[in-house]
């Protein structure tokens, strides 16, 4: 059985990478938000 | 409440419970009403198993950790998105293709009925106690701030839950858990809108934050890794995978939200997406209790925020000293205040040696505060042995009772109970596809109609409602009870886990060494949470790490057994 690609960004490695992707930057956001205080 | 609130409240619910009632209405087959028929899209899916995960709890605790702790509860959440995305990789098509209703009977096919029957058993404790709790835990907090009979609250959120679950099974718990979370987190902007909006007119947003982050409530990140320590990047990166791919992989009250998409890809995308929209999302809700912390440096908060307790201690031989501790915060709050003024102007200034010199005074200010709080808490405590102690649960619903405007507030408890309504939903929903898929017709009677599996599909969630608000009431009888029962599940979540994985990817080990590899892991978690001052997000990683290795290991000693279906 074969799986269709997701309807956005063309293949699910690309969707997986881009969920990975939000996560990195939301670290880095939180870290220079709390390095601007800390 | 006033009658607007009231209005808003009763008219919110009713429209959810009738909605609920209609959308889920002639279910006739059991895969219609145990599993929406696998009609659902992604979206659904989604905000689906985001409400399941974001109880009351979720939106009345966590803007009071903020604003007592600051913001880096947020890292608990940072494993997730790397789970969604195994889950989707793996857990999804293998459910998927073998069309299974529940988690636990896929474990059938890989190590034999016992494996299936003890894990569905545990769950059942597990999410049954757990249930219970989502149901008690939001209708103390709110039968204390607004003087409720909490035996009446409880049992208005079961029944209503109970109405529209019971008829119209996972399709009505599915969409009204859309619109739920919707509401919620509506309700939680508009919260946010009015502290913010409630600050002097010298206090914009952008000062807002810099006051926030002066006293400590920006600490959103924390690499300095630490066993002990709740709530850093590498428990919440970690422990936090673990967790996420133990509650998403193996718990039925997730698994059964996921199971519900048309198609493989519609159950991946609503995954990827939570995965996606958690992080933010709760990165809001804290920021929300940041915004809320600002706020109570202008306008001044109760000493207390749990105003039974502060009652009790007020009425008791402690009456005096408490009085004491009051007119002290008092006048730390007017010097705050005053300070907090002064900080803003010096920002605004761009004076920043003013600007240090009036963040460490206040900064001095808040820590005499604290103090004064920590002294109120310990005369509470000294009046009450058995009272719960702290008021981090109490301070955004005070928030919400004595500065929101008419018909807000009833927004904002409608939001409140929306989000206890959708988690119990879920939890009820689980129960009773794993008491009827696992247990009833597994074990009890094999060969029944479709619909008559569907009667006792909708018996087995009145019954589990029923059981719920029976524990809930109880567990008012029981303080201590919620931090065990929140904890309980990371006890036994490693287990599950490793259970799974080796289910999932190692396909020479059977289903003997399986058992005795979850029973060594189960033992070293509970000696570890016994004996070990380890936070609880790792008790995850040690029971799954153990019994992955102890189930690899004893394989080597016993025979090879043939497995009859195979993961890919």
């Amino acid at each position: 059985m074969t799986i269709p690609q997701p309807p956005i960004l063309r293949t699910w490695p690309r969707l997986y990478a881009a969920v990975l992707l939000s996560l990195a930057v939301e670290i880095v956001l939180f870290y220079a938000l709390t390095r601007s205080f800390f | 409440m006033k009658p607007a609130d009231w209005l808003v409240l009763i008219g919110t619910l009713a429209a959810i419970v009738v909605y609920g009632v209609w959308k889920g209405r002639r279910q006739r087959r059991l895969a219609q009403y145990l599993l929406a028929d696998r009609q659902l899209q992604w979206y659904t899916v989604a905000l689906s198993v985001m409400a399941t995960q974001a109880s009351a709890i979720t939106f009345l605790s966590t803007p009071g950790q903020a604003y007592t702790d600051g913001m880096r509860f947020v890292q608990f959440y940072l494993g997730l998105p790397i789970a969604m995305v195994i889950l989707s990789i793996t857990a999804v098509p293998i459910y998927h293709r073998l069309k299974v209703f529940t988690a636990y009977e896929y474990l059938e096919t890989r190590f034999g009925l016992p494996t299936r029957t003890l894990t569905a058993i545990i769950f059942l404790v597990q999410r049954g106690l757990g249930t219970a709790m989502t149901l008690y835990a939001p209708a103390l907090i709110v039968s204390l701030v607004l003087g409720w009979n909490i035996h009446i609250t409880t049992l208005a959120i079961g029944v209503l839950v109970i109405v529209y679950t019971a008829t119209g099974g996972t399709k009505a718990v599915s969409w009204t858990q859309t619109h739920q979370l919707l509401i919620a987190l509506g309700g939680m902007a508009v919260a946010m809108i009015v502290a913010i909006r409630s600050l002097p007119a010298s206090v914009g947003f952008g000062d807002a934050i810099q006051v926030a982050g002066h006293m400590g409530r920006m600490n959103v990140i924390d690499f300095n890794f630490d066993f002990s320590t709740q709530y850093n990047f590498w428990s919440g990166l970690f422990g936090g995978l673990f967790v996420a791919l133990a509650y998403f992989g193996t718990d039925q009250s997730q698994v059964q939200r996921y199971l519900t998409g048309e198609t493989i890809t519609q159950s991946r995308l609503g995954l990827l997406f939570n995965g996606m929209v958690k992080v933010p999302m709760q990165f809001f809700i804290l920021f929300v209790g940041a915004m809320v912390f600002v706020f109570y440096q202008f306008v001044a908060p109760p000493l207390f925020f749990n105003p039974l307790q502060s009652e009790k201690v007020r009425a008791s031989a402690y009456a005096a000293q408490y009085q004491v501790l009051e007119t002290e915060h008092q006048a730390t709050f007017a010097a705050k205040r005053a300070k907090a003024t002064e900080l803003v102007a010096a920002m605004d200034a761009k004076d920043s040696a003013a600007v240090e010199r009036k963040t460490a005074e206040l900064q001095e200010l808040q820590k005499r505060n604290d103090a004064t709080r920590k002294e109120a808490s310990a005369l509470i405590r000294k009046n009450d042995p058995r009272a719960d102690a702290a008021d981090t649960d109490y301070v955004f619903l005070t928030f919400v009772m004595q500065n929101l405007p008419t018909g807000l507030v009833g927004l904002l408890m409608a939001a409140i109970f929306c989000a206890a309504m959708s988690a119990t939903a879920s939890g009820m929903n689980s129960l009773a596809s794993t008491s009827v898929v696992d247990i009833w017709k597994r074990l009890i009677q094999k060969e029944l109609d479709d619909h008559t599996y569907v009667r006792i599909s909708k018996a087995m969630t009145v019954f589990w409602g029923v059981f719920c608000i029976g524990f809930a009431l109880y567990a008012n009888q029981l303080g201590s009870l919620i931090v065990m029962v929140n904890k309980v599940g990371s006890l036994f979540y490693g287990t599950m886990l490793a259970v799974f994985l080796i289910a999932f990817y190692v396909k020479h080990v059977g289903g003997t060494a399986m058992f005795w590899a979850a029973v060594i892991s189960q033992i070293t978690v509970f000696i570890c949470a016994a004996t070990m001052s380890v936070a609880w997000l790792w008790w995850n990683v040690i029971g799954c790490v153990t019994g992955v290795v102890a189930a690899l290991l004893i394989q080597t000693f016993v025979r090879p057994v043939r497995t009859t279906v195979h993961a890919e």
